[in-house]
């Protein structure tokens, strides 16, 4: 009985039901785009550092993360990626010399971080060779070859085909320079990183360094990100003198990006739920203020303070019930829709997205518990907003609310306060 | 024994500022199966003692028995509860639930018994046809008129078989034609049920129809009189 007549007063005033509708309609519909938006954004970001610059896991002599200097080296490195490789659920591996360098053109210098790589190998594990907008990746046919970013390119005023030349300390401490030639140029998307490093070969620069057969850094990819702590401890066993640290460890806010994510959808859920829950009060205090005298009836005629009060629930609640659905619905298809074409970012904000590492298309992407978080937040939302118009509704006294009289908490105070001011204040100014 | 005894009843609103004295100890008695009108001028307090006889609202001082229960004991939940039960309420605006059709708004307060759905739809049937608006059943009230609404109400006051009616200015909104039809129902619904109405009205159609009058004037009742 409650809930046929929760029914039809959905329905008795249309107009403002559907805005109460469309009110959590809209609003599930924006939480659901806006979690799936920064999802993607932060996705993306993480996709882009993997690929680019951390991979899941790296290695390291431990004192090479604390002072970069090149006499922090791995012994043996082919043997070490070759052990590695035999691991399972290890996707690839590559090998890297790394050191800080001053590159320098016939127009400028500037410092940066030079990084060999064994181009076969890391065409697996890092994304630059995808990156390449002009001219081409290493190859192994001709020595000193060097891959710079386009942006570093044009500070160094240097083309494809250019010669520039790398200065560096070798294990000797003594400084050493090589002149390399621009085979390519790359663009990763992330403006900060490609200022900061350029690519050669790892003979190339090993041969310079004097340290053949070594390397400062092993990057691995895995299969399964929820088996990146397993892979990890079973490649530390194997290598206790080396660091072994996964992604969140070499660059922790990754891992605080993406425990931020369920922090975002949360604070967006509560945002959303504070500007509904004062909507559905206002809304619903309408309904008992319109209805006093219905309600003075039906308290007249038996229905007893608990049914009341659970019409008016269960009233608020159908209203989200109806509305959350078609929310959740559209909020799918939107994201549904974007995760499979992208949201062009550039479109808006070409630098500043780059500037700050982000791809140029943003694919949406929902985790499923949001849909169910936004299932519970509002229907929490509808009964903590049903609760206090259903407490005026019970608070009625059958005899006057019967006339249509409602005098409320407030007008009681409000007259008080004024009968106060009547005694007191205005009586003592005639005395 | 009698269904209503009142005795010694006082009511005055707004005691401790400006007192109000709507009712100035009214001892009254009403039998079963009696069709009475309580009238007086605007003020009198005859809605006052029909609340207070209803249950609705609380005497300041004296006692309501009601069916042999001293309603003032009851409790707020336990006195919603006796009203379910014992008490079929006509009001001035009709006050029908708008959502629901007129046969709805009859078996509401059988819903509320918790009637089986079968024992609700015959109620209704035969509560339709002896208020006569059988065509009118799956109408809501704004689509009746006003006659037919206090028509309804009267279906629906009956419903749970209660023990009196009482009546607050019936047929206030209602035209001659309307007021005599559902005067005509009543009567008839006290003759052959037996079915006890208790009015409050300054309506002379109501009045000349009355078997008794209580008359109230400054919250006391001023002249008791049967009439045949």
């Amino acid at each position: 009985m409650v809930l046929k007549i929760a029914w039809r007063n959905v329905w008795r005033n249309i107009t403002r039901s559907l805005v109460v509708m469309g009110a959590i309609i809209i609003g599930i519909w924006s939480i659901i785009f806006l979690v799936g938006m920064v999802n993607g954004m932060i996705e993306s970001y993480i996709d882009n550092a993997i690929k680019n610059e951390v991979s899941h896991i790296k290695i390291h002599h431990p004192e090479f993360i604390k002072d970069k200097e090149s006499k922090y080296y791995i012994t043996e490195i082919a043997n070490v990626k070759a052990i590695i490789d035999t691991i399972s659920g290890v996707k690839a591996v590559s090998y890297k010399t790394i050191t800080n360098t001053m590159i320098s053109s016939s127009h400028s210098g500037r410092g940066i971080s030079t990084i060999g790589i064994n181009s076969k190998d890391e065409i697996h594990v890092s994304g630059v060779s995808q990156h390449i907008v002009e001219g081409n990746y290493l190859t192994d046919t001709k020595k000193n070859q060097i891959l710079i970013s386009k942006r570093t390119a044009k500070k160094l005023k240097v083309k494809l085909r250019s010669k520039v030349v790398l200065t560096f300390q070798n294990l000797e401490n003594e400084i050493t320079m090589g002149a390399f030639r621009v085979v390519g140029l790359f663009e990763t998307g992330n403006n900060i990183y490609d200022e900061s490093v350029v690519f050669v070969r790892q003979n190339d620069i090993n041969n310079l360094l004097g340290m053949n057969g070594y390397g400062h850094e092993v990057a691995i990819l895995i299969d399964d990100l929820t088996e990146l702590e397993s892979v990890q401890k079973r490649i530390a066993n194997l290598f206790p003198d080396l660091l072994v640290r996964n992604y969140k460890e070499v660059q922790p806010e990754l891992g605080l990006f993406q425990s931020q994510i369920k922090m975002v959808g949360i604070i967006y859920m509560v945002i959303f739920m504070l500007a509904l829950i004062f909507g559905i009060i206002n809304t619903m205090m309408m309904a008992v203020l319109e209805r006093v005298r219905e309600l003075g009836m039906l308290m007249s005629v038996g229905m007893n303070k608990t049914k009341v009060f659970l019409m008016i629930v269960v009233e608020t609640l159908l209203l989200a019930i109806i509305a959350a659905p078609i929310g959740l619905f559209l909020g799918y298809i939107t994201t549904h829709y974007f995760h499979k074409t992208g949201i062009n970012l550039f479109f808006y904000s070409e630098e500043g997205m780059k500037q700050f590492g982000f791809d140029k298309f943003i694919y949406p992407n929902v985790p499923t518990e949001t849909f169910w978080q936004l299932v519970v937040a509002v229907s929490l939302t509808a009964l903590l907003g049903s609760l206090y118009p259903a407490w005026k509704a019970i608070r009625l006294r059958p005899v006057e609310a019967i006339r249509g009289s409602f005098t409320s908490d407030k007008t009681r105070i409000f007259t008080r306060i004024i009968n106060f001011i009547n005694n007191k204040l205005l009586n003592r100014k005639l005395k | 024994m009698s269904l209503i005894t009142i005795k010694g009843v006082t009511k005055t609103y707004n005691p401790k500022k400006i007192p109000v004295h709507a009712l100035r100890g009214i001892d009254l008695t009403i039998e079963e199966g009696e069709f009475t009108a309580i009238v007086g001028p605007s003020g009198s307090g005859k809605t006052t003692l029909l609340n207070i006889i209803g249950g609705l609202d609380r005497q300041t001082d004296g006692e309501v028995f009601v069916d042999g229960v001293n309603i003032s004991d009851l409790s707020d939940n336990r006195l919603i509860d006796f009203r379910k039960k014992k008490i079929g309420f006509v009001f001035q605006s009709y006050n029908l639930i708008p959502v629901f059709t007129a046969a709805e708004n009859i078996g509401f307060i059988m819903l509320l018994q918790n009637k089986s759905k079968d024992a609700i739809a015959s109620r209704v049937s035969d509560l339709l046809k002896s208020v006569g608006i059988e065509e009118q059943r799956d109408k809501r009230p704004s689509q009746m008129s006003g006659g037919q609404q206090q028509r309804v109400a009267v279906a629906r006051a009956l419903a749970s078989k209660p023990k009196f009616v009482l009546a607050d200015e019936p047929t206030a909104n209602l035209d001659s034609k309307s007021t005599a039809d559902l005067l005509d129902i009543m009567e008839n619904l006290n003759k052959n049920e037996g079915m006890t109405f208790v009015f409050s009205t300054h309506d002379q159609r109501v009045i000349d129809r009355a078997h008794r009058i209580v008359t109230i004037e400054d919250g006391k009742v001023i002249r008791d009189e049967s009439v045949e």
